[in-house]
């Protein structure tokens, strides 16, 4: 290859010195290495938390100063992708440079076994008959031809030899191609993603659809279409933990339903390259209805609260509002509550006060003090599913990436161009004279054992 | 429950199998090698039948799943990957000696299974997928090669070094081992293996955890990690196959990949959290 190489006298100094050192295998390996390093870094320090989380277990100064180095979200800090960016431009000059040389493995060249070509291979071998010619060939032909079934290359030189080149495998060689190009592709898609697509998060009540979602940077997206969830159910094994989550979503057009489907997590709802994640649920009281009591136990009144309503509570110059609701309240010493409701009171004179009450613990609130406590007597609670929203049109050049990655790494472990070269003579006492030799571009002790059984049998014929 | 029964007679039968090894090691005979593999081939027997009966036992139970889904499971799985792959690579490349260097994983992995609880939990909703099976398979037996390489290289260690101090005694404890050059090359052969199993499972995780939660990569240790893991052989292989790294620097990188592969699946359950609460 290099011989035929022009030698280029073009390039300034500079150049070869950078195309050298991008192309240098000593900085492929140094840079997986030192981004491992760095990956370590970032799974020892906790990624993307709020700052006031860090100051619990750094001291102000290393706080700052991690915080200004970028520590807190390393991978994608200027350093980070620096090196995947260093990386990218590796593989592409790589790629390039052995451009050439990969092409011209696949070109056809040493068509005949001569003596320059039987020097350079490891094991040469040659078998003589007392058959015809002819009679050799067709046999070779027929043996060979099991481990080498595409058609050879067959030459008769000025000896009144007849050679034969056999091949396969000779596109392994574009293995390097797959691998390296592969990633270059993976970057491409990530690039795109985070560049055209956004992800975001919704939530939906029972019955009511959605237009609009807010993304995690913060910016109100606008559909085209309408969700709609029309029920959302979880499940629960008998042991507690979650068994399953379902939304029944219909996707709306100009008010008509276009797709129904039900989503369950592991199981999403695509629509316009846009997809619908089952991740969370809530629900929020619709309608409340509160038993006001006597000290004594006996009912003073019962209110009917809508949600965020202020309400006047019978008998008292105070008012009520239903503020929020919690299937799993943190009492203030830290135990379980279960689920509670949280209502705001609000007397005639003075500041409004917070009070919890605890569905499973109806006189929880008799502790508050005062010469009336409240009661939940009856919860409706409006449901909704909590939908991740994510558009990513890089996310198909991820994967097209790779599985041409994975081909690739097969490809390059577990394939390799093989060649063969049979040259057949009558020699100088009319018997025939076959000599075979073969190589390949990687394995060659395995290739060599695939040849001995060939070689065997080809002795034996007779 | 009779998959802990078979569990634990299998823990048992790695133990002798392990015993067997290293006396084999040691006093070089031939039946104690054939014994050992033998036992190692009973242990993986009781195993694959302990992992049989915990798959039908969740489906007695009515939750029907595939046993890969906590730690107490993931550990069994391994140990049974290590010894599986160890028995195939054993018979291809001839290695019988490696095995002292190997077949403790199987035992230790499931003597530390079982401090872990056993019983066979319902699966919550984000593991309900297709995608645990082929992600967590391709990932192990990826695990389960590194595994002997890493005996292998470490043994290679040993052997360079006999070699370079004293070369000629084939009949000392040393020439009983297979040549340096063999060991080098059957180290870098297992990582050939491993290293696409890897890959695989990498892009099935991430390709799952698009699935379940809308984003293919987000940097959680266990991801992370996995890609370190992935760097390290990566480097390796390019110093083989283009600088000719070989012998000394090939093994130690094979010992730090290994030493990477075991923190990645231990490691960081145990130190750092993510979303992978359990063991896959
Ligand atoms: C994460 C990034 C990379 C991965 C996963 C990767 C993967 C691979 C694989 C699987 C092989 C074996 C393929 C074969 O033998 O044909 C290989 C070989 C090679 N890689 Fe990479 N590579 C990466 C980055 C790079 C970079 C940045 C360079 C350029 C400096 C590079 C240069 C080479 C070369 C020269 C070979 C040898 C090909 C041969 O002689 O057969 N690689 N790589």
């Amino acid at each position: 290859m290099s011989a035929d190489e022009p030698v280029k006298t073009t390039k300034t100094d500079w150049t070869t010195k950078v195309w050298d050192f991008l192309t240098s295998l000593k900085l492929v390996v140094f840079l997986l290495l030192i981004l491992s390093a760095l990956s370590i870094a970032g799974t020892i320090i906790q990624q993307n938390k709020p700052l006031q989380e860090y100051y619990r277990f750094y001291q102000p100064g290393t706080v700052a100063l991690f915080n200004k180095l970028g520590l807190f979200d390393m991978y994608h800090s200027w350093w980070f992708l620096a090196c995947l960016a260093l990386l990218a431009m590796s593989i592409t000059v790589c790629t390039m440079d052995r451009y050439r040389g990969i092409m011209a493995g696949l070109r056809k060249r040493n068509l005949i076994l001569d003596e320059d070509l039987g020097n350079s291979l490891q094991d040469l071998t040659t078998i003589k008959y007392a058959l015809p010619l002819d009679t050799v060939e067709k046999k070779m032909l027929e043996l060979v031809g099991k481990g080498f079934s595409g058609k050879p290359v067959a030459t008769t030189a000025e000896d009144s030899g007849r050679h034969y080149f056999f091949e396969k495998g000779k596109y392994s060689r574009l293995a390097f191609f797959l691998t390296h190009l592969s990633i270059l592709i993976i970057f491409l898609g990530a690039l795109v993603g985070s560049f055209f697509g956004y992800k975001g998060y919704v939530n939906i009540f029972e019955g009511e659809m959605i237009s609009q979602l807010e993304t995690r940077a913060g910016k109100i997206k606008n559909l085209n279409f309408q969700v709609k969830c029309n029920t959302f159910n979880a499940e629960f094994y008998p042991s507690g933990a979650p068994m399953d989550y379902r939304s029944d979503l219909s996707i709306l057009q100009n008010g008509k339903e276009i797709i129904r489907k039900t989503i369950r997590v592991n199981d999403p709802l695509t629509f316009e390259g846009i997809t619908f994640y089952q991740s969370s649920y809530g629900g929020q009281p619709d309608e409340v209805a509160i038993d006001v009591v006597n000290r004594d136990g006996s009912l003073k009144g019962t209110v009917t609260a809508p949600f965020g309503q202020k309400v006047d509570i019978p008998g008292v110059a105070d008012k009520v509002a239903i503020a929020d609701y919690q299937e799993h309240h943190h009492l203030p010493d830290g135990s379980e509550g279960g689920r509670a409701l949280d209502v705001h009171v609000y007397p005639e004179k003075g500041e409004e006060t917070e009070v919890w009450l605890l569905m499973d613990n109806p006189d929880y609130d008799k502790r508050r003090g005062g010469d009336y406590y409240l009661r939940v007597k009856d919860l409706k609670l409006k449901k909704y599913t909590g939908l991740q929203v994510n558009k990513d049109p890089g996310e198909i050049l991820v994967w097209f990436g790779s599985v041409m990655l994975i081909a690739g790494i097969m490809i390059a472990f577990f394939m390799s161009h093989k060649k063969l070269w049979v040259s057949l003579r009558t020699d100088r006492k009319g018997r025939s004279e076959l000599t075979i030799g073969g190589t390949a571009n990687k394995n060659r002790d395995a290739f060599a054992r695939e040849m001995e059984p060939m070689i065997q049998s080809l002795k034996e014929v007779s | 429950m009779t998959n802990s029964l078979l569990f634990g007679i299998s823990t048992f039968v790695y133990f002798f199998a392990m015993v067997l090894y290293i006396s084999y090691l040691a006093f070089r005979s031939d039946g104690l090698g054939k014994a050992a593999t033998l036992s190692l081939v009973g242990g993986v027997v009781v195993e694959t039948a302990a992992i049989g009966m915990r798959w039908y036992e969740s489906y007695q139970m009515g939750i029907g799943r595939a046993p890969l889904t906590n730690m107490y499971e993931s550990l069994a799985f391994f140990a049974w990957t290590i010894a599986l792959i160890y028995l195939v690579l054993e018979r291809k490349f001839k290695i019988r000696t490696v095995g002292a260097f190997v077949v403790p994983f199987p035992f230790i992995i499931m003597a530390y299974a079982s401090l872990n609880p056993n019983d066979i939990q319902p699966l919550v909703p984000a593991l309900q997928s297709n995608w645990l099976i082929s992600h967590v398979v391709t990932c192990f037996v990826g695990y389960a090669a590194f595994a002997v390489s890493f005996g292998v290289s470490i043994l290679y260690l040993f052997k360079a070094r006999s070699e370079k101090l004293s070369p000629k005694s084939p009949g000392s404890f040393w020439g009983f081992l297979p040549s340096a050059a063999a060991l080098d090359e059957i180290g870098y052969k297992t990582i050939a293996i491993g290293f696409p199993l890897l890959t695989i499972g990498i892009v099935t995780g991430a390709f799952w955890a698009n699935v379940a939660w809308g984003t293919y990569w987000s940097w959680d240790p266990k991801e992370t990690w996995s890609l370190i893991v992935w760097f390290i052989y990566a480097a390796y292989l390019h110093a083989r196959i283009t600088r000719g790294w070989r012998g000394k620097r090939a093994a130690i990188l094979s010992i730090v990949g290994f030493s990477a592969t075991i923190f990645c699946y231990l490691g960081v359950n145990l130190i750092l959290s993510g979303l992978h609460s359990y063991g896959g």
